[in-house]
C-alpha cells in the first residue's frame, strides 16, 4: 500500500481542490460582475457600471447592486438604471449553458437620468439630432430656390389643358366638316316636299317616286349618324377640357399658397414642427413605449464570443430539457422610478426563443391613481419568431400632472412646459418586425414657456406661448431597431400661419412677383382655350339643330302618302275601266 | 530547460517503468481533453495520490494539449457522432438525468470525442510508453549520459536544485 500511495499527494490534492473551491467562492461574485458588466457593454455598445454583486446558494441567485447602462447616444445619462436586480436562477439548466430564470424581482428601474460622470460609448450610434439645422433660419431655402425646386400646379394645370384641346381638336374639327350644311338640309326639305306634293299620273311615276324617296332616307340617315358622332365627341371634348380649364384657374392661387408656407420655414420644418417642439422627449417618449421589446430582446441575443483557445464543442440534450431556450425568465417584477413615483410592471415568460415556450411573453401594467396620474394600463404581449417579431400592445393613460417639463434647450430655441394635463391611448402591433400603431397625446391645461433667439424661432416660440391646448396624433411604423414615430397636430398649421404673417418685404416682393408671373401666364392660355371651347360648345349646338331637322325630315310619313296616291290613282284606273266596259 | 531536465532525471531515476508510462498516459488525457472538467478532477487525484511519475505527466501533458488543438475538429466530429448514435440514446438520457452525468458534461461533443479518442489511445500509449523507457535505459541511457549537451544539462543549477527537490 505504502508503495502504491503516496500520501503527501493526497495533502497535495486535497489543497489544489480547496484552494481552487477558495477562490471561486471568494471570486465568484466579482467574476459574474466582470461577466455582467462585460456581456451588458457587448449588447448595449456603452458604459456599464454595477457596484455590487452578491449570491445565494441555495436556492441559487444572484443579485446585482445599482446597476447603470449608459445611452450611447447621450453618455451623460443613463439609458436605463436599476437599484437592485435579484435573480433566482434554475441550477441544473446552467450545466447546458441554458439560463432559467424562476423569479426576477428589478426595483428602481428608470430611464434618462443623469449620470454622476459621463459613460464611455464603444459603439457610436449613427443617428444625429438635425434640430439645430431645422432652427437656423440659414437652413432655410430661398424664394427663388423653392421656386426652382417646387412642382408648381399652374404648369402642370396648363400642359393638361393644352393637351386635351390638342387631342379632340383635330378630330372634332374633321368631323364637323363632313356633317351636312344648311344648303344641303335646305335641298332634302325642298325634295321631300316635291315627292309628297306630286299627283302621280301613273304607276310607273308612283314607282320612281318611291324610290327616289327611299335614297333620300338613306342619306338622311347616314347624315343623322354623323351628326350624333359629331354630337358625342363634341360632349367628350367638352367634359375633358372644362374641369381642366377650372383646375387652370385655381392653380395660381394655389401654388401662391404652397409656396408661401415653402417660404415661411422650409416644408419640412413645418411639418415636422410638433416633434421639434418636443424635442428629445419625444424619442424618450419612443423609448418608453418600445422599452418592452428594446429591453428584452437585445439583452438576450448578444453573441456567445469564446475567447478560449480550443473549440467549445456542441452542448447535445437528452431529456425534455431539449426545448428549453437559452434564456427563460418565468416571472418578472419589475418596479419603474419615475418622478419618485413607482410603476409596477408584471413580466411573464420572457425570452427570445419563442417557438422553443410556444408561448409570447406577456407584460402588464395597472397604476391606480398616484400623485402624478389618474390611471395608467399598459399590457401587450410579444413573441420573438424565426419570421420576426410579432407583438400586440396598448395603453391608456390618463390625468398625468406635467410640471416644469423641459422639452429643448437649445441656442436658438427653448422650450418647457411650465405645467399641462397630458392624457394618451394608443395601440401598437408589431408583425414580422413591422411596427404599426397610432396614439393620441392630449395636453390639456397647457402652459408652455418658449424663447427663441432668431426671427424664426422667435415666431416659433409666441406662438407656443399662446397655446392652452394642444393634441397630438402620432404614427409608428418601421421596424424595432429603427422606429419611425411621427407626430401630427394643428400647430403645423397654426404655426405656418404665423410664420407667413411675419415674412419679410423681400420675401413679399418676391412672392407677389411670382404671383404676377403665375397669373399672366394662365390668363393668356385661359383666354386662348375658352374661345376654342366655346367655339365646339358653338358647333354642338349648331349639330343638335341639324340633328332636330333631319329626325323630322325622317319621320316625314311618305309611305303614307304614297299609299294614298296609290289608291287614288287605283280608283281613277277603276272609274276608266268602267266607262269604257259599260259606256256611261 | 526544466522540462528536458525532468524528463532526464525520470528516465534516469530509479522510478518504475510503468510509474513512467502511467504519467504519460494520464497527461494524455489530461491534454487531450478539456481542462475544467470533472473527470480531469479525477486524473489529478489518481496523478498525486497513486505513485504516477509527475514528470512524464507533465511533460506528456504539455505536448498533448498542443496535439489537442489539431485534433479538437475531428474529435468533435467524434463526439458527435458517439452522442447521437440511436443503440446509446438510453443510456445517455439516463446518465444525463443523474447530478454525475451534469458534472461530468459528457454531453459536449468535445468532452465526448476527446475522452473517447484518448481512452482508446491509453492502453496503447502506456505499453508503448512502458516498452519505449525500458528500451531507452537498457540502450540509450548510457550513450546520452554522454552527451556534452546532456552534461552540460546536468551541470546546470536547474538541475542541481531540481535533484535537490525531488530527494
Amino acid at each position: 500500500m505504502q508503495k502504491i500511495i503516496r500520501w503527501p499527494g493526497l495533502v497535495g490534492f486535497v489543497a489544489i481542490v480547496g484552494l481552487i473551491a477558495a477562490v471561486l467562492i471568494l471570486f465568484l461574485d466579482t467574476w459574474i460582475k466582470l461577466a455582467a458588466t462585460n456581456g451588458l457593454e457587448q449588447a448595449t455598445g456603452a458604459e456599464v457600471n454595477i457596484a455590487s454583486v452578491s449570491h445565494t446558494f441555495s436556492p441559487f441567485g444572484v443579485t446585482f447592486n445599482q446597476v447603470q447602462l449608459t445611452d450611447p447616444k447621450k453618455p451623460t445619462h443613463n439609458q436605463a438604471q436599476a437599484n437592485i436586480i435579484t435573480a433566482q436562477i434554475e441550477l441544473a439548466p446552467l450545466f447546458l449553458n441554458k439560463i432559467i430564470v424562476d423569479q426576477l424581482t428589478i426595483d428602481g428601474v428608470a430611464f434618462s437620468q443623469l449620470r454622476e460622470s459621463e459613460g464611455k460609448v464603444y459603439r457610436k450610434p449613427g443617428l444625429e439630432s438635425k434640430l439645430e439645422q431645422a432652427l437656423d433660419p440659414k437652413n432655410l431655402p430661398s424664394v427663388d430656390e423653392i421656386i426652382a425646386r417646387t412642382p408648381l400646379k399652374t404648369t402642370k394645370a396648363i400642359q393638361d389643358a393644352q393637351s386635351a384641346y390638342e387631342r379632340h381638336s383635330e378630330s372634332l374639327k374633321a368631323q364637323y366638316e363632313t356633317l351636312p350644311n344648311k344648303a344641303k338640309l335646305e335641298e332634302y326639305k325642298t325634295r321631300i316636299k316635291a315627292l309628297t306634293e306630286t299627283d302621280y299620273k301613273n304607276p310607273v311615276e308612283l314607282a320612281a317616286a318611291k324610290k327616289e324617296f327611299e335614297q333620300l332616307r338613306e342619306s338622311l340617315k347616314k347624315d343623322k349618324l354623323a351628326i350624333e358622332t359629331f354630337k358625342q365627341s363634341a360632349s367628350e371634348a367638352r367634359d375633358d377640357l372644362s374641369p381642366k380649364l377650372a383646375a387652370l384657374r385655381s392653380a395660381p392661387g394655389q401654388d401662391y399658397d404652397q409656396i408661401q408656407g415653402l417660404i415661411a420655414g422650409d416644408q419640412a420644418a413645418i411639418k415636422d414642427v410638433t416633434r421639434m417642439v418636443l424635442g428629445d422627449k419625444a424619442a424618450v417618449w419612443s423609448d418608453y413605449l418600445l422599452s418592452a421589446y428594446k429591453i428584452a430582446a437585445p439583452l438576450m441575443t448578444g453573441d456567445k464570443k469564446s475567447e478560449a483557445a480550443r473549440e467549445e464543442g456542441q452542448w447535445i440534450a437528452f431529456s425534455d430539457d431539449v426545448s428549453l431556450p437559452d434564456i427563460w425568465i418565468k416571472n418578472a417584477d419589475i418596479s419603474l422610478r419615475w418622478q419618485q413615483e413607482d410603476i409596477a410592471s408584471s413580466w411573464q415568460d420572457i425570452t427570445h426563443q419563442h417557438e422553443k415556450i410556444g408561448k409570447p411573453t406577456t407584460f402588464k401594467i395597472d397604476s391606480s391613481a398616484s400623485a402624478l396620474w389618474q390611471s395608467l394600463k399598459v399590457d401587450g404581449n410579444f413573441s420573438i419568431l424565426d419570421s420576426g417579431i410579432e407583438a400586440i400592445q396598448s395603453w391608456d393613460l390618463k390625468g398625468v400632472k406635467l410640471n416644469e417639463l423641459a422639452l429643448i434647450n437649445e441656442q436658438k430655441l427653448s422650450t418647457s412646459i411650465t405645467s399641462a394635463l397630458l392624457a394618451s391611448s394608443g395601440q401598437l402591433g408589431i408583425k414580422q418586425g413591422q411596427m404599426d400603431g397610432t396614439g393620441a397625446i392630449d395636453f390639456s391645461q397647457l402652459v408652455m414657456q418658449a424663447s427663441g433667439t432668431n426671427n424664426f424661432t422667435k415666431i416659433v416660440a409666441e406662438t407656443l406661448n399662446n397655446l392652452n391646448a394642444l393634441k397630438i396624433n402620432t404614427q409608428l411604423a418601421g421596424s424595432i431597431e429603427d422606429p419611425k414615430l411621427s407626430f401630427s397636430s394643428d400647430l403645423d398649421k397654426r404655426l405656418a400661419q404665423s410664420v407667413v404673417a411675419n415674412l419679410t418685404g423681400d420675401q413679399q416682393s418676391k412672392l407677389k412677383s411670382l404671383k404676377q408671373k403665375l397669373d399672366s401666364q394662365v390668363q393668356s392660355v385661359l383666354g386662348e382655350k375658352n374661345a376654342q371651347l366655346s367655339q365646339w360648345i358653338n358647333w354642338q349646338d349648331l349639330a343638335e339643330g341639324d340633328l332636330g331637322s333631319v329626325e323630322d325630315m325622317l319621320s316625314a310619313q311618305f309611305n303614307d302618302v304614297l299609299d294614298d296616291k296609290k289608291d287614288k290613282l287605283k280608283d281613277k284606273l277603276k272609274d276608266k275601266l268602267k266607262d269604257k266596259l259599260f259606256g256611261n | 530547460m526544466i522540462v528536458l531536465a525532468k524528463l532526464l532525471k525520470a528516465l534516469h531515476s530509479d522510478a518504475g517503468p510503468w510509474s513512467l508510462a502511467f504519467g504519460i498516459m494520464l497527461g494524455m488525457i489530461f491534454g487531450l481533453t478539456p481542462l475544467i472538467k470533472f473527470h480531469n478532477l479525477i486524473i489529478l487525484f489518481v496523478v498525486l495520490v497513486f505513485r504516477v511519475n509527475l514528470s512524464t505527466f507533465l511533460l506528456s501533458w504539455g505536448v498533448f494539449s498542443v496535439i489537442a488543438l489539431m485534433l479538437d475538429p475531428l474529435m468533435m466530429n467524434i463526439g458527435e457522432a458517439i452522442l447521437t448514435s440511436q443503440s446509446l440514446q438510453g443510456s445517455f438520457t439516463a446518465f444525463y438525468n443523474t447530478g454525475l452525468g451534469r458534472i461530468s458534461q459528457f454531453y459536449n461533443t468535445l468532452t465526448m470525442g476527446s475522452l473517447a479518442v484518448s481512452l482508446v489511445l491509453a492502453p496503447v500509449v502506456l505499453l508503448l510508453s512502458k516498452v519505449l523507457v525500458i528500451k531507452y535505459r537498457i540502450h540509450i541511457m548510457e550513450w546520452v549520459d554522454q552527451w556534452n549537451i546532456v552534461q552540460l544539462i546536468k551541470g546546470s543549477k536547474v538541475y542541481q536544485i531540481y535533484q535537490g527537490m525531488g530527494e
